[in-house]
């Protein structure tokens, strides 16, 4: 199956194709542009702790932080390092896994066939051993360090600890060096056969390449794949939070905070749409022309650090507001007593009107970007809408829509206020 | 793509670039000077106030509130530390006209907002608006102290205060907490006005849209300024220490941080660089492949060239018990290269790493802007494939003799405090 999609609003378009293999495919030919930008992605990442095929008796329970572990072993091949391969073409390969998703891409400017050829092949052939694993031990241990280090990732990950009961979205990404050291060869086949199948992955192509070629290497590399009817299972999650305030002291010079509620979650366009309506709220809270801004930014509590943040995938949904502040129980009364006003007095049809423009016009821009248009293909199919429906949905919201979303799930018994504060701050 | 670049005053260049597939314009002024440590705050601050609001649109909330009418086009303000120098600037960045829903001039709004921030800020009497200086004021203590909140960036400028001692780029590009203390809404305005006359200027516009109200807007603004520009030194080599320096401190952290300083007289950029690449910067490197990817040390080890300081930073983000084994290993590798022990893949490999990169300048408005500033301060204008070309003439022997003519200057740990 192959078909055209394209936004009549800006003139850009790509190709989708299902392929036979199982695979589903977008390629975005850019005129006028070097670079070359290929993802190649699995609807695989830390929140799924918990899944069992068809045919499977019993569900696996695997070790917190595996997704992460597994993309990290995937670039090492039986014969050789992926990235001397990458090395002989010039391409800069890398991967990432988030909640949700393991990501392995490239950018390159020459040999893109050769290095397609090279993603689409290391990453259908696993090869682990124990040896393998146990070498990756000391690496994710020190990046789980690294991370531990970084506040802005603490103070979201207490936020999500308290937001969330039994959801593994609370889990870090990377697990904790307790948990990897569960990690063996065995379970990680385990998962690459669960979740590598191609019925569960996307390729994502961009830039300077032709459709023709792309397809043509796919029919060569691709190796099809049964579905095999995978079942994931998360526990059931409350509407409540666990507790609304957590706060840590930590070696830092300024103190941060994020500032998030706990929404409903949605899925496909219906969580499109709520990503919309999340984002015009957000832009509404963090208005620096606003008066809560401007008395906040006068008093010394806020500086240009505010910014906020949808936050949404498979069973969870959250807006989030973060920033530096000596203040944050005055930041939180403020912003609750801001949600209040714009409940009462609605969503001013001036303010929502440049907002709409703004965020219409980065969505112009960001297809103006190879990486970014690759980027927003591949995370189109993981949310199961088109890479051009935001566009669609942002023209046809209306501020009714905003004020009903700001209503129905910025609700104070939603919110949670993650700190980390100086060492020397008196709480 | 069309380049052009023309002297539109006394050391002011504007570099236009037209290139039809970008949807969106931007357009930079760069202000070159000495890094002076006692006037870098009031130079930060003072850019900074002309980014939030002008004559026109007098408060941050006004000038906000018509750049999101404008489709969320944007203008900041930077101030960043190049060697010895300081660059400040100003950049803004909009939606091209033909994508606008209702027929708006996005472009001409723009110029004129940017020629207004630029050369009519919200000052009089030769102070800039007090409300805005304690704004901007506030947002330097904060990012001054913000600074620990990355560990990393923290420990990279500490090793640099302690490599550069003594030399401009041992301070911080936006000052210390005690200057930006003393600067005031006059000294900062006092400051604005004397880059104006005394800064090496250039500006950048890359658009889709020809535009000639660019230098127009340019001109106009810079013929009531009396320029006196003093000429900068781009490459200002940092001395070797007689004895290499350790400096180690204790923070509540659960990685330590270290840094490596080496310095070098070598003379040729691009041996230089391609040393850099193949000893660190990619994950083929000799510092991934052994101190990462075989010792299992660490999840980075890497390392950068500064042609004009001639040195080589290397970093690791380690466990205290395993410092001194991650540093055998960097220094080996180095030893290596000095043996000239460098394959042809290694050195193949990062030569195409470079080409890569360097085809990729013009996919982006930012690659093209900050592609022809840095080919201006090197003194040379040429394309990225003529760069390549030196790249590639690099012989192995000019690798072995870059790697031998680095001495190591200094090191920066950042231990935790757990260990003893």
């Amino acid at each position: 199956m192959k078909e055209i999609l394209s936004s009549s609003r800006t003139g850009d378009s790509c190709i989708h194709v299902k392929h036979k293999s199982g695979l589903d495919i977008f390629i975005a030919k850019m005129n006028g542009f070097s670079g070359v930008e290929a993802v190649f992605a699995a609807k695989y990442g830390s929140v799924n702790t918990m899944f069992r095929n068809r045919g499977d008796k019993d569900y696996t329970v695997v070790p917190e932080g595996i997704a992460h572990f597994l993309e990290h072993k995937l670039f090492e091949n039986e014969d050789c390092e992926v990235f001397e391969l990458y090395s002989k073409t010039g391409a800069t390969g890398n991967a990432a896994t988030s909640f949700d998703r393991t990501a392995y891409y490239f950018s390159c400017s020459k040999n893109y066939q050769e290095n397609l050829k090279i993603l689409l092949d290391f990453v259908q052939k696993p090869f682990f051993t124990q040896e393998s694993v146990d070498k990756e031990l000391g690496i994710i241990g020190q990046e789980i360090q690294m991370t531990n280090d970084n506040p802005d990732w603490r103070v979201m990950f207490n936020m999500l600890k308290c937001m969330f009961h039994t959801h593994p979205v609370k889990i870090d990404i990377a697990g904790t060096q307790e948990s990897i050291a569960k990690i063996t060869p065995e379970l990680l086949y385990k998962c690459y056969d669960s979740f590598y199948n191609l019925n569960n992955m996307v390729l994502s192509v961009a830039g300077n390449v032709k459709a023709d070629e792309v397809l043509a290497i796919c029919d060569e590399y691709l190796r099809p794949c049964e579905d095999k009817g995978l079942e994931l299972v998360f526990p059931d999650e409350p509407d409540t939070i666990v507790k609304s305030d957590i706060r840590e002291k930590e070696e830092v010079g300024a103190s941060i905070f994020t500032l998030g509620w706990k929404c409903r979650p949605a899925s496909g366009i219906d969580r499109l749409k709520k990503n919309i309506a999340a984002a015009m709220a957000g832009e509404l809270l963090t208005d620096v022309s606003s008066d809560m801004y401007q008395r906040l930014l006068r008093e010394g509590v806020i500086n240009s650090t505010f910014v906020y943040e949808v936050f949404s995938g498979d069973g969870f949904f959250s807006v989030m507001l973060n920033g530096e502040t000596e203040q944050p129980d005055y930041v939180r009364e403020s912003v609750v007593n801001e949600v209040k006003r714009l409940i009462s007095e609605g969503i001013p049809e001036k303010d929502f009107r440049r907002f709409q423009k703004g965020m219409y016009a980065g969505l112009v821009r960001e297809m103006n970007d190879v990486e970014n248009v690759a980027n927003l293909m591949m995370s189109a199919y993981m949310d199961g809408v088109s890479p051009y429906d935001t566009i669609d949905l942002l023209t046809k919201l209306t501020p009714q829509d905003v004020h009903d979303f700001i209503s129905n799930e910025l609700s104070e018994d939603k919110l949670v206020l993650s700190v980390i504060e100086r060492m020397d701050v008196q709480s | 793509m069309k380049y052009d670049r023309i002297e539109i005053g006394d050391n002011i260049g504007l570099t236009t670039i037209i290139d039809e597939k970008f949807k969106s314009s931007m357009l930079t002024v760069r202000f070159i000077i000495p890094l002076d440590k006692e006037k870098a705050s009031d130079n930060t601050i003072g850019f900074s106030i002309l980014s939030d609001a002008n004559s026109q649109y007098k408060t941050i909330a006004e000038l906000s509130e018509v750049l999101s009418e404008l489709y969320g086009s944007s203008i900041s303000s930077f101030s960043r530390k190049r060697g010895d120098l300081q660059v400040l600037g100003i950049t803004a960045s909009w939606l091209s006209n033909r994508y606008a829903i209702y027929g708006e001039d996005i472009q001409g709004g723009m110029l004129q907002i940017f020629s207004d921030c630029l050369f009519s800020p919200n000052a009089s009497d030769g102070a800039f608006d007090e409300e805005l200086f304690s704004i901007e004021q506030k947002e330097l203590f904060d990012r001054i102290e913000a600074e620990l909140n990355s560990k990393r960036a923290y420990a990279y400028s500490r090793a640099a205060s302690i490599a550069f001692r003594d030399e401009p780029a041992g301070n911080y590009s936006y000052g210390t907490r005690q200057t930006a203390e003393a600067a005031t809404a006059a000294s900062t305005y006092a400051a604005y006005r004397h880059i104006l006359e005394t800064a090496v200027i250039e500006a950048t516009y890359v658009s889709a849209d020809p535009d000639p109200k660019v230098e127009e807007m340019l001109r106009k603004g810079f013929a009531d300024v009396e320029r006196q520009p003093r000429p900068v030194e781009y490459i200002s080599k940092s001395p070797l220490k007689p004895q290499p320096e350790t400096v180690s401190e204790e923070f509540d952290v659960r990685q330590c941080q270290m840094f490596m300083v080496m310095k070098t007289p070598f003379a040729d950029p691009y041996a230089l660089k391609l040393f850099s690449v193949i000893l660190g910067e990619t994950a083929t490197s000799k510092l991934f492949r052994n101190v990462r990817e075989k010792l299992s040390l660490c999840y980075y080890c890497s390392c950068s060239a500064s042609f004009t300081k001639g040195a080589l930073i290397i970093d690791s983000g380690v466990e205290r018990r395993n410092i001194e084994k991650a540093k055998d290993e960097i220094l080996a590798q180095l030893d290596e290269m000095c043996r000239g022990n460098i394959t042809d893949e290694e050195i193949n490999g990062s030569l195409r790493y470079i080409e890569n990169a360097l085809c990729q300048v013009g996919d982006t408005m930012a690659s093209y802007s900050g592609w022809y500033f840095e080919r201006l301060c090197e003194g040379e204008v040429i394309t990225p494939q003529e760069l390549f070309s030196r790249y590639s003439s690099v012989t192995r022997e000019s690798l072995v003799e870059a790697a031998k003519s680095l001495k190591l200057d200094s090191v920066y740990l950042m231990l935790d405090k757990e260990e003893k």
